[in-house]
């Protein structure tokens, strides 16, 4: 009570505030997404799903640690090693194996003592006591209960479990990855098309031109002079190619802003200069009316089969052809925001458009992307496992939840291969898709109490 | 009405093109070479086209194919890649000169080179084995047709220097031809010695006119003629027809289904908003929507379809029903078999619609009008089924164009897994297997069907709203 009597003295506004609520018994005003937190957290179903997600990407996070060959930790030849997380240090080059622990079979040691992770196997691992698919009831040959397969294995010998820890992992990357590119895209066109229209985007007439020109020369330098260094990297490191692709990127924005520029000193001229309005807003509607027409699974699957399998590019195409419903949604609620007073307000300051886009507008038109996101990565989610199911896209020895599926189909008697990674897939789904339903709740004013 | 259909026709026209671009730009980038994949399934499997004879006959299936065609109108290349490069026949050849032509900037010189291989090649061919040579002419052969195919100047030299050992041995006849390989080496040092690392980053444009791939397929798509399928050489008109009977026929029953066990459902689960058995219901639709189709779809047959539990239905993949079978049986055996197919193809979009009918249903129970129904002592039934539902129908119907592409997109996994042959099957298999013609037929059927339902849900939006009027600035 003291210190808050304390704080008036500095902020005497607050007590008069304070004062006002106490009457109103009303909340203080608070943030919009103050609000809709509060919101979704009275609804309980959301909240659920919220835990369960925190709890999907904790087992993403920590999968090493839950599912590993390696030991937690042990004592070896009387040396304590922590090998899981010696083996994050060697692979960031920090530290080196010790030679007695160099390429060695970790289950087969003489260890003095040793803790293993609850799950002592890497999906990759093959049990060759264990093969042809041995069912979770079924007597196991392992040396004890604490090595048995607990969701038993697949045709090769792989350990269910492990799979589908590691799974996680992918699962939550291709959702995650593949809407931040759909956002990113479906931010950028729907907000082009929302914010200017058909008529408030203007280009003088030699600034088209120049745009026309140099889109082609960008495309060019930054795509077609480096499509083998580009075609090379694909068929590498998933890593080497998000590089390269970032550099062609860069150069294309590069000579963009190059042919942007080289036009300015033309826009004075008379003819060249007059300025024209392009209707942004057809054309971004036309580009998504071509996505929507095309059924997107067969669009990825024709991507996807032509490249070489790679857990990036299916994660890239899903985020290419998945940003219709985010545009939309922008679109429309842009449309209706650049009517407002306060972007009006903006202009008369004189912000730049990227200003009042940017700081001003978008943020307003946040809520409906958040709600396609949280659906989004629900489809981008069963789309992954859709394709792996069909054995394209991803390689075959990553081991998805959709790999595991398939794999059922070859073998229909192993219920096991075909009943966990769909519960899987299926509960990853639902509670996205419950947290978009719970968002959508929370965000809806006439729901509002 | 009819003025608005046929501008809205004349809008699909550019939508269309757009589509056929993109499924054009994926297929040529698509890889293996189609006529080798024809011949060598012509020839018997797992041969590969060697040899003149088989070089000519490479040469007119590609011309029948239309492939020996620029790809489109125009092309951009850097000024390393030349106009007349479409004329070099095989795609793997014709792709490594293009990338040596990258890396060495002049393509005069790589094609100095290829025609000097050319030329030893020929050479190569007409020097009679006999015991004393067929070894080493057997190897010069082998490293000259790794020779197309090599970029790399370490590679290209270890081969260069392999057929010098061969061919400097004096005892066989092989010293004949040593001039035309000196030409080769000769070009190679040529190229190597010109590099100008420059001329890749000047863009040049050609312009080849009408007479190209996407041209040709675009007019013949017009006038009804598909292409033929690589895979077996036949029609894809009739190819897509018979899958399409099997498509359209199954969703059309399916969207039957879905609409008519969902719009009860949504219309009670709004009605009863707030008991417990509408929340059962409502959350159970929810987890409807959100099961993936595959899984549910190998569930059934793992547990249905023989294996270990219940064998009620036939395995899919079937024998075929006899076609001497009485015309009952034959619809009784189809049904029953298209059981499993059927759930799997409907319970998603029977999920999805139904949610839209209770959430339409809510918007339009909170209005005026309906309190006003009510207040006018009309039977619960009458302000429901004749107020309150006629006027929340009209979402639910414009569902039907976003319904059907999730269908065409569906049937391709349950397609797969029920071996039933539709148009998700065959563009599956036929994008597995680069079989382009069928891939462009079915992408374009599936988007002018697509677009197609799109348009028949804003007319019937119209006819069922009358305050919406299409005569008035609409689009």
């Amino acid at each position: 009570m003291k210190l808050k009597s304390l704080l008036y003295i500095f902020n005497p506004a607050k007590r008069a505030d304070d004062a006002l609520q106490k009457v109103e018994g009303a909340a203080p005003s608070q943030s919009y997404w103050m609000m809709v937190r509060k919101q979704l957290g009275k609804n309980k179903l959301a909240v659920y799903c919220l835990r369960v997600i925190y709890l999907l990407i904790a087992l993403a996070l920590f999968a090493d640690l839950l599912a590993n060959e390696k030991p937690l930790a042990c004592s070896y030849n009387n040396h304590t090693y922590f090998p899981i997380f010696r083996a994050y240090a060697v692979n960031m080059g920090i530290a080196e194996w010790p030679t007695e622990l160099q390429n060695v079979e970790w289950k087969k040691l003489n260890y003095n003592w040793s803790v293993f992770p609850p799950i002592p196997y890497l999906p990759g691992n093959i049990d060759e006591a264990n093969v042809h698919s041995v069912s979770p009831f079924a007597t196991q040959q392992v040396k004890s209960t604490r090595w048995r397969h607990w969701l038993g294995t697949d045709e090769l010998g792989h350990d269910i479990f492990a799979a589908m820890i590691y799974g996680t992992r992918i699962a939550l990357l291709v959702g995650v990855v593949s809407m931040s590119i759909a956002t990113l895209i479906g931010l950028m066109l729907g907000a082009l098309a929302g914010y200017f229209g058909d008529d408030r985007l203007k280009v003088s007439r030699i600034g088209l031109i120049f745009n026309a020109l140099f889109f082609v020369l960008a495309v060019f330098y930054a795509f077609g002079v480096r499509s083998y260094i580009l075609s090379d990297a694909l068929a590498g490191s998933s890593l080497l190619f998000f590089v390269q692709v970032l550099f062609s990127l860069l150069i294309f924005l590069a000579v963009m802003a190059a042919g942007n520029l080289l036009a300015l000193p033309f826009n004075r001229l008379p003819f060249f200069g007059k300025k024209i309005s392009i209707p942004i807003d057809i054309i971004v509607s036309r580009i998504i009316e071509v996505m929507i027409s095309i059924p997107t699974l067969f669009l990825i699957i024709a991507i996807v089969a032509i490249a070489k399998p790679s857990l990036m590019l299916v994660m890239l195409v899903i985020g290419a052809t998945t940003w219709t419903g985010i545009a939309r949604f922008v679109r429309a609620e842009l449309l209706r925001i650049r009517n407002l007073e306060y972007i009006e307000a903006a202009h008369a300051l004189g912000y730049s458009e990227m200003r009042t886009i940017f700081r001003h507008a978008l943020p307003n038109a946040m809520s409906p992307v958040l709600i396609a996101v949280a659906f989004g990565i629900a489809s981008a989610i069963l789309t992954e496992a859709t394709l792996s199911f069909l054995g394209i896209g991803v390689p075959a020895d990553t081991l998805t939840w959709g790999a595991l599926l398939s794999e059922a189909r070859s073998k229909p008697t192993a219920w096991w291969l075909a009943i966990f990674p769909g519960i899987a897939i299926f509960i990853t789904v639902t509670v996205y898709n419950l947290l978009g339903e719970g968002l959508t709740d929370a965000m809806d004013p006439r729901l509002r109490k | 009405m009819l003025k608005y259909i046929v501008k809205r026709i004349f809008i699909f026209i550019p939508t269309l093109i757009a589509i056929s671009l993109i499924t054009f730009v994926i297929g040529i980038n698509a890889p293996g070479d189609p006529v080798e994949t024809i011949l060598s399934k012509q020839q018997g499997e797992g041969q590969s086209v060697k040899g003149l004879a088989d070089e000519s006959a490479y040469i007119s299936m590609r011309h029948k194919l239309g492939l020996d065609l620029p790809l489109f109108y125009f092309s951009i290349t850097n000024s390393t890649s030349p106009d007349t490069l479409y004329r070099i026949a095989k795609t793997d050849v014709r792709d490594n000169l293009a990338h040596l032509a990258f890396i060495y900037g002049s393509w005069p010189n790589v094609a100095q080179y290829y025609s000097a291989i050319k030329q030893f090649e020929n050479h190569l061919n007409i020097i009679k084995p006999d015991s004393s040579n067929a070894e080493n002419l057997n190897k010069a052969k082998a490293a000259v047709s790794v020779l197309y195919t090599n970029y790399e100047q370490d590679k290209i030299a270890t081969l260069l220097k392999k057929l010098d050992t061969v061919i400097s041995i004096r005892t066989n006849s092989l010293e004949l031809v040593s001039v035309n390989f000196n030409a080769v080496k000769e070009a190679e040092k040529n190229i190597i010695d010109n590099k100008s690392s420059f001329s890749k980053y000047i863009p040049v444009i050609h312009w080849y006119g009408f007479r190209n791939q996407y041209h040709h397929w675009l007019v013949n798509f017009m006038r009804g003629d598909f292409g033929i399928s690589y895979q077996d050489m036949r029609p894809v008109g009739p190819i897509i027809w018979d899958a399409m009977k099997w498509t359209m026929g199954i969703s059309f029953i399916s969207i039957l289904l879905a609409y008519f066990i969902a719009i009860p459902i949504g219309v009670k689960a709004a009605v009863n908003k707030g008991s417990r058995g509408e929340k059962i219901t409502t959350s159970g639709l929810f987890m409807l929507y959100s099961l993936p189709n595959f899984w549910i779809a190998t569930m059934l047959i793992i547990f249905f379809c023989g294996g270990d539990w219940f064998s009620w239905f036939p395995a899919p993949g079937a024998a075929p029903i006899p076609t001497d079978a009485p015309f009952m049986y034959h619809v009784t055996q189809g049904l029953y078999r298209l059981i499993l197919p059927l759930i799997c193809w409907t319970y998603t979009s029977l999920a999805f619609i139904s949610r839209q009918m209770r959430g339409g249903m809510l918007n339009v129970i909170g209005q005026d009008y309906i309190r006003t129904a009510q207040a006018k002592g009309l039977s619960e039934n009458v302000v429901i089924w004749k107020h309150a539902f006629r006027n929340s129908l009209l979402p639910v119907i414009t569902l039907f164009a976003n319904v059907f592409p999730l269908l065409l997109s569906g049937s391709v996994v349950i397609e797969e897994i029920f071996s039933i042959p539709g148009m998700g099957q065959v563009s599956y298999n036929a994008l597995i297997a680069n079989d382009y013609p069928v891939v462009f037929a079915d992408t374009m059927f599936a988007a002018l069907l697509t677009l197609f339902g799109t348009l028949v849900a804003d007319i019937l939006y119209a006819m069922v709203d009358p305050r919406i009027s299409f005569t008035k600035a609409t689009a």
